[in-house]
């Protein structure tokens, strides 16, 4: 099992236990708060931490879930333990719902995503007001539950549901973050586009992420229900549910399921000993300082900052605490295990840690030994393009382009600025669709396709300005390609082949960086690395050799004509004619949208309409 | 009749909607910051009309004078903050819950928690109003309307025909290469973010003369802020003014038609339309982007 | 740079925390141990206007009590907390109080849902919960929860009855009647009634022969009042019935005065008080309920002490700054409860919190404001309801209905 499962189970385990231990319930009532917390915290962090998609709009499934507990057993008698699936499902083809409109229909992303989820809960509140059958304003009375006698008495019974939807959540995040899931939503938070052209379903995880999350949020409201006892349309629906979610996950860390833990605990333990101490008109101030100052200055979250300094944080802790135990004149347990808390977080996020960060070394003696291309007999057509066409509004980008691929192919796509390369490599790759004419790839008409299922029947394409996944190292980036190219394979599987595929660009002395640490050169190698992990059968390389010095330029030839030794077609758009002289076993010319020439290069090149539109009247080959 | 004076009503209470939200909207365009303590200004202004109209016996729109400096300097020393802070997007809004947190703490210290009004002897516009036929504009919001009219048509030139205005249009797009063109991108912003605050004393000037204040006051303005911010689009000047008037009108009508109680259910809902078919905002034209 | 300004910052505030809590510190020692009462109140949050009355009036008790000796010879210390308005903090901190603080008596917090979630601790911990403002009768079904304020155990047709039979005493009584009501809590209650009893100011009007020309619901999120204006204007009652909270009222009026229309009569059900005579003239003649109001009149029946607490309470909230220091319904509702918890306390000779509730129960509560009150387990100890109504007379509430507690006419 993996590294984290036994701790964490352990934890559980413990929290549960402590329930029987004849600990103060007011103790109880505080963790079960905390776990409220986490519970809605981790929840929004699947879509919203991990996916990149941010949510205002928590408050849906935590009102949603209440209701339906407290409409059910509150009106119509009905057991509480059954209204917890009724308030997942529901929750849950809310947030399928809210995904379908969202990612389906409208393709929103980033800022408009966030709005859109911020009109939900305004519309539900409305709902339930108006509906006299759900609230008609009046709010609804909680009865409590017939609890079985072993579990305790109402304390512990809450506490104990409180404990188990927590570590649902937990253990839901914490399994996603390890699997498939966790990968394919992390490239999906870096750059969704690339994902998708990597063969990531992006659709696909984005709604299992929603709602996963959408159900998680719902079984917390349930349980939230019972503690208040009494919803009313603003106890959940209000504003300070998803604004306090979004600020425990921020403040934890939204790249592991351990951040939200973190901020919840420390955010609730804080404002609990605030209202203890009565300092009623400096509680808000405080808490609102200690929010801006520490989002200020950690702004990935605690967790990354304790990750990278986990002794200073728990000296920190251990010592502030300890200190003021032993001392004895101030406050209580649960203080000085706050006051430590923050001394930790202090410690780790003011202590500006030396950067050890790996300085890349200069590019490894690159092997010079050239591949030569072998005579190979050219093989059955790969790609055709019958009278492609795309038209953006009125501009008429490529106009009855009509192509064929062969197997083995080093094809040059050349033209001027504005003639539509690039273009066509996205309507190969799938980021567009053709306006008109087919496009078959292996015998599959691909303009029905989405991008991730054309990557997944061999096309595979780089991009002119690196889109490398910034949060993984430069092996995970290749790995990533691997886990999600036709045979599916796992992370770890895939980190041993991504390295072969790192040596074929000659990447393989960086292949724990990160794509930060990288020149231009390097992250262009990368792109083209990730390109063939998924062992394609097209390659389409957009301008990779562009802003390259000489011997820059020289390398990437190099490896250009180590991936075409493999077996893969390679498309390579392109202004260097140098280049391509020495790579293309053909030359495409694109002028304003149409197929100028076709051919063999030299001839191609000679030809004096290319010449004409290409190069201007002075001809320089 | 009745929905003909609620279309009227609506227009010009749009009017105050859209003071609140140009603010907001224009930081977040250009600025890329999404600033709630822009409630938190909109809200002392309110109170210090409140307190200077009262302590000092003046006409509440003369405090105007003191408040729009004062906000302009707040707004300034905010954004300030903020540049030196270099937070992200996402981050900024975080931070200034933060701070919109304390800021409404601190006006609970001042002025208590309990309703705050200017009594009818220090504000005669509560319940005035002008008369056309059977049609009535109330004065309160339609001094919010003019106010927003003259804002949006003042952003609008500055925009278009000022060095300044492209300068901004310019950082709005892409700093850094407005930046390589000599737009200095620090001192702008600062102008900018006092301009915000500006408008914050305007709109915090017209709320107090028709309305009791609260510190909780300030949430109760994201919903339909946010809206207009939404609505308009994000950093569309004359967009936000367009939404606030599409907002008040539509809940208003369907107030008169329906009932109150489903305005904002149908409010919500035509924003979700507006952004799956307009997702840069319905009145995307004349933009700051 | 910044970092030093940020471990300034944190250093100052890890500071602020340890000298608020070294003022903690001082316990009492030896001597007797102070009777501690629990309770939390929204002082900041949503129901922060309200709940800063209910904590001057506390404060007031409590010192009154003390420079009287006591209760049952200790002093009594008062432990209040801020829930925030949040719910979820009310059950929270009613759990700590408890089992943590192990206080010896509670207090009720401050709004309905607020009072129903602490209603649920003290009901799972069996301790005895005065309450101030919940009239809610059907919901409160914990039997030792006590109200201060009391409408009955059927506010719904308590108001709506007593409303128009004051109003049939006029002059030109109504026949028209509007009903704008907020969709919050006890506001939709006395208008729409709850679950199977659908008793309201609407139905109870059409019984009585009076015609509904306007029956709106809005939200309490309204910010344009000008439809529900616009459409009260055009039907032109002879009443308009406003069931709603906090400053509803005050927008509704001044918005109909911005078209130009008065309304010839008009109830509101839970005001704020201040903000409506803030507004002047058009909010003359409004009638609204009330439990008691500082008339002279009214303070000449009560002992002299009456007028003692009325007094040092407006001194106590003016140096809090409030911009409304008269002591009323809400005032009196705090001083309610507190009269009943010491109630409880000297009926059962100690804190035991059964004896007490049983105490209370059989010997009910003496207070100054509101007399004598029993508490029927039956009506959930909502006792035989003393309401009046009071209506704004020349810029101030006065009380005048019923005839036996009027200090004015009803006009």
């Amino acid at each position: 099992m993996r590294r984290g499962a036994i701790p964490l189970f352990a934890v559980l385990l413990g929290l549960l236990a402590l329930a029987f231990t004849g600990i103060p319930s007011f103790y109880l009532v505080l963790l079960g708060t905390v776990c409220f917390w986490i519970a809605q915290a981790t929840s929004w962090n699947l879509l919203s931490g991990y996916a990149g998609y941010f949510s205002f709009g928590q408050a849906a499934y935590v009102g949603v879930g209440a209701y339906t507990t407290a409409v059910l057993t509150g009106r119509h008698g009905v057991g509480f333990f059954w209204t917890l699936p009724i308030a997942a499902l529901l929750c849950g083809l809310l947030a399928l719902g809210i995904g379908a409109v969202a990612f389906r229909l409208g393709s929103l992303r980033g800022e408009i995503f966030a709005l859109l989820t911020l009109a939900v809960p305004f519309i539900l509140a409305a709902f339930a007001r108006i509906n006299r059958s759900v609230d008609g304003g009046q709010g609804t009375s909680v009865p409590p539950p017939d609890v079985p006698g072993w579990l305790g008495d109402f304390q512990q019974f809450q506490y104990l549901l409180a404990v188990a939807v927590a570590g649902l959540a937990v253990g839901v995040a914490f399994v996603i973050q390890h699997s498939r899931t966790g990968s394919a939503l992390a490239a999906i938070h870096d750059d969704e586009d690339v994902a998708e052209v990597l063969g990531v379903p992006t659709y696909r995880y984005k709604m299992l992420a929603i709602a996963v999350g959408g159900v998680l949020g719902g079984l917390g409201g349930s349980v939230y229900a019972l503690q208040i006892g009494f919803v009313t349309v603003e106890s959940v629906f209000g504003l300070m549910i998803p604004l306090f979610v979004i600020v425990m996950a921020v403040l934890g860390g939204r790249g592991h399921w351990l951040g939200p833990v973190l901020g919840a605990v420390l955010i609730v333990t804080l404002q609990d000993r605030l209202t203890s101490y009565g300092l009623d008109e400096w509680n808000a101030i405080i808490l609102g300082a200690i929010l801006a100052v520490l989002v200020a200055v950690a702004p990935a979250g605690l967790y990354a900052r304790l990750r990278s300094r986990p002794l200073l944080a728990l000296a920190g802790f251990v010592v502030v605490c300890g200190v003021l135990a032993i001392a004895n004149v101030w406050g209580e347990e649960l203080d000085w295990i706050v006051a430590g808390l923050l001394a930790a977080a202090a410690a780790a996020v003011l202590v500006r840690r030396r950067t050890t960060t790996p300085v890349p070394t200069p590019a490894a003696a690159v092997d010079k030994t050239d591949v030569d291309l072998p005579a190979a007999p050219l093989g059955e057509i790969i790609v055709e393009c019958r009278g492609v066409a795309k038209h953006f509004g009125g501009v008429h980008a490529l106009d009855d382009v009509t192509l064929d691929i062969r197997e083995g192919e080093l094809i040059g796509l050349v033209g001027p600025n504005g003639s539509g390369k690039t273009t066509l490599v996205n309507l190969l790759s799938g980021t567009f669709r053709p306006t008109a004419g087919e496009i078959r790839v292996g015998g599959a008409d691909i303009t029905t396709l989405a991008p991730h299922q054309i990557a997944h029947v061999g096309m595979a394409r780089t991009y002119q300005i690196p889109k490398p996944f910034s949060s993984m190292t430069v092996r995970d980036n290749v790995a990533t390609a691997i886990v999600f190219g036709r045979t599916p394979v796992s992370l770890r599987e895939a980190r041993p082949l991504a390295d072969r595929h790192l040596a074929t660009v000659a990447l393989g002395h960086l292949a724990d960086a990160y794509p930060a640490q990288l020149n231009l050169h390097q992250r262009q190698l990368l792109e083209m690395a990730r390109a063939i992990a998924a062992n394609p059968k097209v390659l389409l390389l957009d301008e990779a050799l562009a802003g390259l010095n000489p011997a820059e330029v020289d390398n990437a030839v190099r490896v250009v004509r180590r991936i075409h030794s493999t077996g893969i077609t390679i498309v390579i758009v392109e202004h260097l004619l140098r280049v391509l002289n020495q790579l293309a076993t053909r030359m495409v010319v694109l002028d304003r949208g149409t197929v100028l020439a076709d051919g063999e290069p030299r001839a191609v090149l000679s030809d004096p309409e290319v010449v004409r539109a290409y190069l201007g009247r002075q001809a320089h080959v | 009749m009745n929905v003909v004076q609620a279309v009227l009503s609506g227009a010009l209470i749009g009017g105050l909607y859209a003071l609140m939200a140009i603010g907001l909207s224009v930081t977040w365009g250009v600025l890329r910051i999404i600033n709630l303590v822009h409630f938190g200004l909109i809200l002392i202004s309110a109170y210090l009309t409140f307190q200077l109209a009262t302590s000092w016996g003046v006409d509440p729109l003369l405090t105007l004078l003191v408040t729009v400096p004062a906000m302009f300097v707040a707004g300034a020393a905010l954004q300030w903050l903020f540049d030196r802070l270099a937070v992200s997007e996402f981050n900024s809004l975080l931070v200034s819950f933060g701070l919109l947190i304390i800021t409404i703490q601190v006006a609970a210290n001042i002025w208590s928690a309990d309703f705050q009004r200017m009594t009818a002897s220090v504000n005669p516009y509560a319940t005035a109003s002008v008369s056309l036929g059977r049609l009535v504009f109330p004065v309160t919001t339609l001094v919010a309307f003019v106010l927003a009219g003259v804002v949006v048509l003042g952003a609008h030139l500055v925009l278009r025909r000022t060095f300044a205005g492209r300068a901004l249009r310019a950082i709005a797009q892409d700093s850094a290469v407005a930046g390589a063109f000599g737009v200095d991108h620090r001192r702008l912003s600062l102008v900018l973010g006092g301009l915000v605050g500006a408008t914050a004393a305007l709109a915090g000037a017209v709320f107090a003369l028709s309305n009791a204040l609260t510190p909780e006051t300030a949430y109760e303005w994201f919903g339909i802020v946010f809206a207009v911010v939404i609505l308009g689009g994000v950093g569309e000047v004359t967009g936000t003014l367009a939404a606030g008037i599409l907002v008040g009108v539509l809940s208003g009508v369907v107030a008169v038609v329906w009932s109150p109680a489903t305005a904002p259910f149908v409010l919500f809902t035509a924003i979700i339309l507006a952004l799956l078919l307009r997702p840069r905002g319905l009145f995307a034209i004349g933009a700051v982007r | 740079m910044r970092r030093r300004f940020l471990t300034a910052l944190a250093a100052a505030t890890a500071l602020t925390m340890v000298t608020a809590g070294c003022n903690r510190g001082g316990a009492e020692e030896g001597g007797d141990q102070p009777i501690v009462v629990g309770s939390t109140l929204s002082l900041t949050g949503a129901f922060a206007a309200t709940g800063l009355i209910h904590k001057i009036a506390g404060e007031e008790y409590v010192a009154r009590l003390n420079a009287a000796g006591g209760l049952l010879g200790r002093k009594v210390e008062w432990k209040v907390l801020d829930d925030q308005s949040d719910q979820s903090k009310v059950s929270q901190l009613y759990e700590k109080l408890i089992t943590q603080d192990k206080v010896d008596l509670l207090m009720g917090p401050y709004a309905t849902p607020n009072i129903l979630s602490a209603m649920a601790v003290a009901q799972r911990h069996g301790y005895v919960l005065p309450q101030h403002t919940a009239v809610l009768a059907p919901q409160l079904t914990y039997e030792c929860q006590f109200p201060a304020w009391s409408i009955g155990p059927q506010p719904n047709s308590f108001i709506p009855n007593q409303l128009f039979d004051a109003v049939a005493t006029l002059p030109a009584p109504p026949t028209k009647v509007a009903v704008l009501t907020s969709q919050s809590g006890s506001a939709a209650f006395v208008s729409d009634g709850f679950k199977d009893d659908r008793a309201g100011a609407i139905s109870i009007a059409k019984e009585k022969g009076l015609q509904v020309v306007v029956d709106v619901h809005y939200p309490p999120t309204t910010t344009d009042w000008a439809p529900i204006a616009t459409q009260v204007r055009d039907a032109n009652p002879d009443l308009v019935i406003s069931n709603g909270l906090g400053v509803d009222a005050v927008n509704i009026l001044q918005a109909m005065k911005q078209l130009n229309y008065v309304p010839k009569k008009m109830f509101a059900l839970f005001p704020a008080p201040g903000p409506l005579l803030a507004l002047g003239k058009p909010a003359n003649g409004l009638l609204s309920v009330s439990m008691f109001e500082p008339n002279k009149a009214t303070l000449a029946k009560l002992p002299p002490e009456a007028t003692e607490i009325v007094d040092q309470f407006t001194a106590r909230a003016k140096e809090a700054k409030l911009p409304y220091t008269v002591f009323e319904t809400q005032a009196t509702a705090s001083w309610n409860a507190w009269q009943i918890l010491t109630a409880g306390v000297t009926g059962s000779g100690g804190t035991d919190q059964k004896k007490m509730c049983d105490s209370l129960h059989s010997k009910g509560a003496d207070t100054v404001f509101s007399g004598h009150l029993t508490f029927d387990p039956k009506d959930h100890n909502f006792w035989p309801t003393t309401q009046s109504l009071k209506q704004i007379q020349d810029g101030d509430w006065v009380t005048v209905w019923p005839a036996d507690k009027a200090t004015a006419p009803l006009r």
